[in-house]
This record gives structure tokens, C-alpha cells and sequence, in this order.
């Protein structure tokens, strides 16, 4: 057993983690962030995707205690208080984007970890941008539009 | 060498269980005190987007918003069944039992509103957002949530809609075995690089015949989605079965279409509309992905000159024949 300290979405958190324990693990089954979704468990399908210091990371292939200290994102920390929805998730809900909703939440943390970055992609860059995660259902079209939508609404800034 | 071709597919489907098998739905509609209706069906969503097309149906029936529909689905204790999310039937299946429902709750609802407001006739009465009112005198009018507070208990209606299939002659193997039918066509150009056997799709369009368009982006995203999934099927995925094991069994080896291989679709949405269908919608969920299979091997013959006969067309599959394909010419 290790002790850590990390940040998820803004709130600062001392938890208990074996050595063995991997990021996805603790966010979902001891923190209850259960919008990290685990797909293949091998850092391919991109689901388990979260922001940490401001990079999207497959949080399946870092251990827990690689957290320490680290700023975290998960999709739970996008909405705001009031229970507005983030620029990006507005877009997504507007174009049409989710149809199973599996891939959603990292694909929503995707798109901001690109937008955070390039605030005016282009289709190419947006495509690159989410390439690391799969989606099984929309074929990535209204995802792409979407990415598009939310660049707007961010750089009039915010919705 | 960089060599490109284009090639077009269409194909008719059967949508429903087919073959006389009994094809049913079910479904309650049920007026709420705060004159909202629920809507109580077994109808499975799985991301195809059946909770927003079955409500609009029942909303569009009712003159109500989405927002005053209340879908309560899946949940086998309060819901009556209404068959699997499965033979791309919920739309048109579940659709038309919703619909029946829902017209049955108006029609109950009409007489009631007649004797509330003292009526001789149900003729010239409206029913919409939320109220029921006579056209010529707007003021004789009743809320659904008026009427709602009056009942002892909650209205409720049901329907039952199953679909017309004849089991075909074993004999002859004629006769009517699905109603409806959709039709999809699919057209696409690809690049095939001569000397790796890669194929690029570079451009596409995709046609969907939906009878009527309940919800136009919905459909979209399910063409699209299709498209996707044929394009791996076709080109990329590869399950490697042998003696009943599969080594592909992981995402890093059995690879599905990631947003960077996907071409620019061009969506054709075809509205005929179905008589026997809610509003003239038919479901599309599986038809979408058949014709672009066909359509890419189509264009690969029209690129390099090889019919291929097995997917997926992998590069080393492709090199392969054309390679073949080469010596025969030689
Ligand atoms: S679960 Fe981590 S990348 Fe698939
Ligand atoms: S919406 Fe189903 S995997 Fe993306």
C-alpha cells in the first residue's frame, strides 16, 4: 500500500493504493468516476482516456501511484455547477454525436485536450486529435462536426 | 503505382423476423397527472437512437413535445414486450404499436374532453400542447392535465402491432417472407497503391431509402456509422479463425477504422414513404452497411482489375492477385 495525493477535477484527494493498482481502478472503483470507461485494458481503443496535466493519457496502462501529485480530468469535471454543459458536450449533444455513448466521455476529454491546445483545427487536425480513440457506432463524422461546433462556441467564448 | 477505380452496390432488405415468424410489439400509453404522457414499452436502446424516434411518433400522434413524452423502456416489470432491438424492427414495429397506443389514448381522451366541455360532437376539436379545444371557440377548452385530476385512475391505453409475414413455400421458395423492404446504394472511389496492396477509400455517397425521415441526423450518424463498420469489415478486420480459436482477439491486431481512415461521406436520405409504417418510417440499422461492401470490392475490380472473393481485403491478399493477375497477363 502506497499513500497518494492527486487532484481530480479540482478536488484534492488522499487516498490508499496498492502497487499493482492502475489508474482506471482507482479513478472508477475507489473514487467513483465511472464515466472512465474500460474497453481493451491494453491502451488501444482510447475509452479509459483521461486529462492528466493537461495531456490526454490511457489511464489503463498508468499505475495509480503514477497519479501522485498530478492534475486529473475526467469527464465529470466538465460540466459546470449548475449542471450546464460544457461547450463540448453541448456540440456533441447537439450534432448528434453519441449513439451507444461508449466512447463519449473520452471523446468529449479528447476533444479538449486538442481544443486546450489548437483552437482552430482544422477537419484533419480534429480527426488526429481523437484518432487514439475508437468508436465503434457513429463513424466518427458527427464527432468531427461536433469538435468543429465546440471550436466555435469556445473561441465567442464559452456558451 | 497509384491506381484508382469506383464501384456502386445496391441491395433490398427484409427488415423484421420474415418468414411468417411471429413479429410483435407492445406498448402502454398512459396519461400522466401533470398531463404528460409516458410511454411504456420494451423496446431496447443501444444507441440506434429508438428512445427519440419512439418518442417523437407518439408526440407527433398526441401534439405534444418530446420534452412531454415520457419513455420508460427496457425495464421487463413495468413494460410489455415488444420483441429484441434486433432485424432492424423497432422503428417500424414498436413504432406503429406506440402509434396505436397513442391514437387509442387521444381517441379516449377526445370523448372525454366531449362530455367535460358539454359537446354534441368530437367534430372540429384539436388536440395540441397539452390542451384539447374546439377550433371555432378556442375558449371551450380542457388541459390534459384537467382532465388527468377528474380520473380515478391513471388512462391508459395498449396496443399490440405485429407485422404481416408469410412464411415462404419450402418447394418453390416463393412468396413474401419480410414486409417492409428498404433499399440502399452505395457508391465510392478508392486508391489502390500497386506495389503495398493498400486501399484508400478517397470519397464516398451512401443512399438509405427510410420511408419517412423521423429524425434526419439519427440517420445520418446510423449511415455513417454503417459505412464504418463495412469499410473495416471489408478492409481491415480480421478475426483469424482457426480450429475455433481466434488469434485477433484484441484491438491491436483485429483493427477497426479509427476517424483518420474515414473518407468524406456524401448522405442521401430517401424518403418513400411505407403505408402500413408509423408515419411512413422504416428502420434502416442493418441495411445501411450492406451495399458498401460490394461497392469497394466493385471499385478495387475497376482500380487494378481483380475480382476479390474474400475479406478482408488485406494488403497482402491483394498484392497477391494482382501479382497473379500479372503473370496470367505476362
Ligand atoms: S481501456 Fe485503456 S485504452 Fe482501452
Ligand atoms: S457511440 Fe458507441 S462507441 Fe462511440
Amino acid at each position: 500500500m502506497k499513500k497518494i495525493s492527486l487532484t481530480v477535477n479540482g478536488k484534492l484527494y488522499q487516498v490508499e493504493v496498492e502497487e499493482d493498482m492502475r489508474l482506471l481502478d482507482l479513478l472508477r472503483d475507489k473514487l467513483g468516476f465511472t464515466g472512465v470507461k474500460e474497453g481493451c485494458s491494453e491502451g488501444e481503443c482510447g475509452a479509459c482516456s483521461v486529462i492528466m496535466d493537461g495531456k490526454l493519457v490511457t489511464s489503463c496502462l498508468i499505475m495509480a501511484f503514477q497519479a501522485e501529485g498530478k492534475e486529473i480530468i475526467t469527464i465529470e469535471g466538465l460540466q459546470k455547477e449548475d449542471g450546464t454543459l460544457h461547450p463540448i458536450q453541448q456540440a456533441f449533444l447537439e450534432e448528434g454525436a453519441v449513439q451507444c455513448g461508449f466512447c463519449t466521455p473520452a471523446m468529449v476529454l479528447a476533444a479538449k485536450a486538442l481544443l486546450d491546445k489548437n483552437p482552430h483545427p482544422t477537419d484533419e487536425e480534429i480527426k488526429e486529435g481523437i484518432s487514439g480513440n475508437l468508436c465503434r457506432c457513429t463513424g466518427y463524422a458527427k464527432i468531427v462536426s461536433s469538435v468543429k461546433k465546440a471550436a466555435e462556441y469556445l473561441n465567442k467564448g464559452g456558451k | 503505382m497509384k491506381k484508382r477505380g469506383k464501384g456502386i452496390a445496391c441491395i433490398f432488405y427484409g427488415t423484421g423476423y420474415g418468414n411468417g415468424f411471429p413479429d410483435v410489439s407492445r406498448a402502454y400509453a398512459e396519461l400522466q397527472p401533470d398531463g404528460k404522457v409516458a410511454i411504456y414499452t420494451g423496446a431496447t436502446e443501444v444507441g440506434q437512437g429508438a428512445k427519440t424516434a419512439l418518442s417523437q411518433i407518439p408526440a407527433e400522434v398526441l401534439g405534444l413535445t418530446v420534452d412531454d413524452i415520457i419513455f420508460i423502456n427496457e425495464d421487463t416489470s413495468i413494460t410489455p414486450d415488444a420483441g429484441t432491438a434486433a432485424a432492424t424492427r423497432q422503428t417500424y414495429n414498436t413504432g406503429n404499436a406506440i402509434k396505436m397506443a397513442a391514437e387509442e389514448l387521444k381517441k379516449e381522451l377526445i370523448n372525454i374532453a366531449v362530455k367535460e366541455l358539454g359537446l354534441n360532437s368530437d367534430a372540429g376539436l384539436e388536440m395540441k400542447d397539452g390542451k384539447i379545444y374546439l377550433k371555432i371557440l378556442p375558449d371551450k377548452c380542457i388541459t390534459l392535465a384537467q382532465i388527468a385530476a377528474k380520473q380515478s385512475e391513471p388512462l391508459r391505453t395498449f396496443a399490440t402491432f405485429t407485422a404481416q409475414t408469410v412464411q415462404i413455400d419450402p418447394e418453390t421458395g416463393q412468396g413474401a417472407p419480410y414486409w417492409p423492404y428498404t433499399f440502399s446504394a452505395c457508391a465510392v472511389e478508392v486508391e489502390v497503391d500497386t506495389e503495398t496492396g493498400q486501399v484508400e477509400i478517397i470519397k464516398a455517397a451512401h443512399a438509405q431509402d427510410v420511408g419517412r425521415a423521423i429524425n434526419p441526423k439519427m440517420i445520418e450518424g446510423q449511415m455513417e456509422g454503417g459505412f464504418a463498420m463495412a469499410m473495416g469489415y471489408v478492409l481491415y478486420e480480421d478475426l483469424g479463425l482457426e480450429n475455433g480459436r481466434i488469434w485477433n482477439n484484441k484491438l491491436s491486431t483485429y483493427i477497426i477504422p479509427t476517424a483518420m481512415d474515414m473518407p468524406e461521406i456524401q448522405n442521401i436520405i430517401v424518403e418513400d414513404p411505407e403505408s402500413t409504417a408509423p408515419y411512413g418510417a422504416k428502420g434502416i440499422g442493418e441495411p445501411v452497411m450492406i451495399p458498401v461492401g460490394p461497392a469497394i470490392l466493385n471499385a478495387i475490380y475497376d482500380a487494378v482489375g481483380v475480382r476479390m472473393t474474400e475479406i478482408p481485403v488485406t494488403p497482402m491478399k491483394l498484392l497477391q492477385a494482382i501479382r497473379e493477375k500479372e503473370k496470367q497477363g505476362a
